[in-house]
C-alpha cells in the first residue's frame, strides 16, 4: 500500500515495525481453523445428525472426541461448529467493519448534520445493552446463519464507525488534502485517492476486532438456543451438554463440554493475537505505551 | 447541566421503545394468518380472529397502536406472557433483583480490582508485575464469558466441590437464622459473580493502566516527586485520581456489556435472573417476555449510564461546561 503525500513527491513511507511474533501465532491459529472449515466435509467421519455410536462413548479411534447423550459423533459436530464460527467471523465481521467503516468515513468527511445524526445513532446503540437487543431481533428474524450474521453486522457497526470517523477527521485538514482540493480534486477523488488508502490499516484492525466479537456472539446466541437447528455450532454443543441432567455425574463433561469451549477460546485467542499485532502496526506509539517498553 | 443528562437518556429510551414496537410490525406476514389457515389442525373461526385482531389493536392505524403502546408502558404494563399466562411485569419483578445482585456484586469487585491492578501495573510499567498482568488480562479478554463460567463450574464445583453447581439458593432449605440465608445466597453467588467479574475486568484494566501511564508523565508528578511526596500519595492521590475520570465515564458502557454477559453466565449456572427468564422465553418464543426483559434491562443500563454521567460532572466540572 502506498501512502501518497503530495503530487510529484516521492511517497514518504514511515518505517514499519516488523510483525511481532504474536501476530504470526495468531495467523497460524486462524489459518488452521480456516483450513479445517474448508476441509470439514472431507474430514467429517459421519453425518452430524447420524446416531453413529452408543450414548456418551469416551474418545476413541472411531469417535475422536467421543459421542453425546444420543450417540452423535462430537468430532463431526465440532467441525460443523468450525464452519459456523468461520462463516460468521468473515461475513458478520467484514459486514460490521465495512458498514461501520463507510459510515465513519462519510460522517467524518462531511461533518455537520449527517455526522451529528449518524453519531447520535451510534451512541444510542453503544449505550443500550446490545446482546438482549440481538436476542429479541434474532428471535423475530430467525436463527439462520446468514440472518444472524446480518443482524450482528447491523447492531455492531458503531465501534468501527467511531474509530474511522476519528481517523478521517484528523486527516481532513492535513496539508496534502488541502493541496489536493486546491488542485481541483473533488470529494470523491480525495476520498478514494487520499483518505481510503490511509485509513486502510485502521479499517483492517477494526475488521479483526469485529470478527472476534462476531464469533463470540455467534457462539453465545447458539448457546442461548438461537442457533440454526440444522447446523451444530460450538454454542449449541455447550447448550446440549449443559442441558443434559447427568452431565456432571459422569465423566462426559470432559469430552462433551470442554472441547467446544476450548475451540472457541483458541479461535478467539488467535483473533486477539492478530488484533494486538495489527494495533501495534497501526499505532506504534500506542503499542510502546501498552507493551511497557521504557521511554 | 443536569436536565441534559436526563433528556439524553429519555430520548435514548424512546428510541429503544420505538425499536421494540416497530420490530414485530416490520416482520413480513400477518400474525393471525397461521391461526386462520384451514389446512392446520385447529383453525380459528373468523369471529375469534376478529376478536383477537381488535384485542391486540391490529385493526387500528399504526399511530394509534404506538400511542396505546406508549401509554401502556408508561403505566408499567409490559404485556402478558404467552407461555406462562401471567403478566410480564410479575416475571420481570421476580427475576430482575437476582440479576441486579449478580451484576452489582461483580461490577463492584471488577471495578475495584481493575482500578487497583491498572494503577499498580502503570506504576511498575515494564516490570514483571506489569507484564504478567497484561498477559493475564489479554487471555481474559479472549475468553468469552460463558467459557469462563463453564471452566469455573468444572474446576470449583465439579472437580473440587467447593461451591454449589447451580441456582441461587439451596432448594427447600430451612435456614436457622437470617444469617444462614445470607450465607447460602452468598455461596451460590460466588462462582457466577467471579465469572462475570473476570470477563468485565480486562477492558477497564487496560483503560486505567493507559490513562495512568500518561498521567504519570505529567509535570505535576515531577513536581510532586521534587517536593518529596511519599510514593503512596503520588501513586493514588496524584496519579490515580486523574486516571479515575475515563474510568467512571466508562462504567455506563460496562453496565451494557455486563447485562449481556450476565445473561450468558446465568444460563451456565441456572441462576434465576433475567438470563434464565430470557432463556425460557426464547425456548417458547414468548415474545412479550423477551421484549419486556429487554426493556427492563435497557432501563437498568440507561440509569447506570446517567448516574455515571452525573458523577462525572461532579468529579470534573469541565465536563459539564462542554
Amino acid at each position: 500500500m502506498t501512502v501518497v503525500t503530495a503530487v510529484g513527491s516521492r511517497p514518504l513511507r514511515p518505517r514499519r515495525p516488523t510483525v511481532p511474533r504474536i501476530g504470526w501465532i495468531g495467523t497460524a491459529i486462524l489459518g488452521g481453523f480456516a483450513a479445517l472449515a474448508v476441509a470439514a466435509p472431507l474430514l467429517a467421519p459421519y453425518r452430524a445428525t447420524a446416531l453413529s455410536g452408543r450414548p456418551l462413548e469416551p474418545p476413541s479411534l472411531a469417535h475422536l472426541v467421543g459421542t453425546n447423550a444420543v450417540g452423535q459423533d462430537l468430532f463431526t459436530q465440532l467441525l460443523s461448529g468450525v464452519r459456523a464460527a468461520m462463516f460468521v467471523a468473515v461475513v458478520a465481521g467484514s459486514g460490521a467493519a465495512l458498514l461501520g467503516g463507510s459510515i465513519g468515513v462519510l460522517a467524518g468527511w462531511w461533518g455537520g448534520g449527517v455526522d451529528l445524526v449518524v453519531m447520535r445513532a451510534a451512541d444510542v446503540l453503544l449505550v443500550i445493552p446490545r446482546l438482549p437487543l440481538l436476542i429479541v431481533i434474532v428471535a423475530y428474524a430467525g436463527p439462520g446463519l446468514g440472518t444472524r450474521s446480518t443482524v450482528i453486522a447491523l447492531t455492531f457497526w458503531p465501534e468501527a464507525a467511531k474509530v474511522l470517523r476519528a481517523q478521517v477527521r484528523s486527516l481532513r485538514h492535513r496539508d496534502h488534502l488541502t493541496a489536493a482540493t486546491g488542485f481541483g480534486a473533488g470529494p470523491s477523488h480525495s476520498l478514494r485517492r487520499h483518505v481510503v488508502p490511509e485509513v486502510g490499516l485502521v479499517l483492517a484492525s477494526a475488521l479483526v476486532a469485529a470478527a472476534g466479537r462476531a464469533v463470540m456472539l455467534e457462539v453465545g446466541l447458539a448457546f442461548l438456543g438461537l442457533g440454526d437447528p440444522n447446523q451444530a455450532s460450538w454454542g449449541s454443543i455447550v447448550r446440549d451438554a449443559l442441558k443434559f441432567q447427568g452431565l456432571f455425574f459422569t465423566r462426559a463433561w470432559a469430552w462433551w463440554l470442554l472441547p467446544p469451549l476450548l475451540a472457541t477460546g483458541l479461535l478467539l485467542a488467535g483473533i486477539t493475537f492478530i488484533g494486538l499485532a495489527a494495533e501495534r502496526w497501526v499505532n506504534p506509539r500506542l503499542a510502546r505505551h501498552v507493551s511497557g517498553g521504557r521511554p | 447541566m443536569r436536565w441534559r443528562v436526563v433528556m439524553t437518556s429519555a430520548v435514548t429510551l424512546l428510541a429503544v421503545v420505538t425499536v421494540v414496537f416497530a420490530l414485530p410490525r416490520a416482520m413480513p406476514g400477518d400474525p393471525l394468518a397461521a391461526l386462520q389457515d384451514r389446512s392446520t389442525a385447529t383453525p380459528i373461526s373468523p369471529e375469534a380472529s376478529a376478536h383477537l385482531r381488535s384485542y391486540y389493536r391490529l385493526d387500528r392505524p399504526l399511530g394509534s397502536q404506538y400511542g396505546h403502546y406508549l401509554s401502556r408502558l408508561a403505566r408499567g404494563d409490559l404485556g402478558w406472557s404467552i407461555s406462562r399466562n401471567v403478566p410480564v411485569r410479575t416475571l420481570v419483578a421476580a427475576h430482575l433483583p437476582w440479576t441486579l445482585l449478580l451484576l452489582g456484586t461483580s461490577m463492584a469487585v471488577a471495578a475495584a480490582t481493575s482500578f487497583l491492578a491498572g494503577v499498580a501495573a502503570a506504576w511498575r510499567r515494564g516490570r514483571p508485575l506489569d507484564r504478567g498482568l497484561l498477559a493475564t488480562m489479554t487471555a481474559l479478554r479472549a475468553l468469552p464469558p460463558y467459557a469462563l463460567a463453564a471452566f469455573l463450574l468444572v474446576v470449583l464445583a465439579v472437580l473440587l466441590p467447593v461451591f454449589p453447581l447451580a441456582g441461587a439458593r439451596t432448594p427447600f432449605a430451612a435456614y436457622g437464622s437470617p444469617l444462614g440465608a445470607v450465607g447460602d445466597v452468598g455461596r451460590h453467588l460466588v462462582l457466577p459473580a467471579a465469572a462475570l467479574g473476570l470477563s468485565l475486568l480486562s477492558t477497564r484494566f487496560l483503560l486505567v493502566r493507559n490513562t495512568m501511564v500518561s498521567s504519570l508523565g505529567q509535570d505535576y508528578m515531577v513536581l510532586g516527586r521534587a517536593k518529596g511526596l511519599p510514593p503512596r500519595l503520588l501513586k493514588y492521590r496524584h496519579g490515580g485520581r486523574n486516571a479515575l475520570l475515563p474510568f467512571v465515564a466508562s462504567l455506563g458502557v460496562e453496565a451494557g456489556f455486563g447485562v449481556g454477559f450476565s445473561i450468558l453466565v446465568e444460563s451456565v449456572f441456572a441462576y434465576p435472573g433475567m438470563g434464565t427468564l430470557i432463556l425460557r422465553a426464547v425456548e417458547t418464543r414468548d415474545y412479550p417476555v423477551l421484549e419486556g426483559a429487554f426493556l427492563a434491562l435497557a432501563l437498568t443500563v440507561l440509569s447506570v449510564n446517567a448516574a455515571a454521567e452525573l458523577v462525572m460532572r461532579r468529579l470534573d466540572p469541565r465536563v459539564a461546561g462542554r
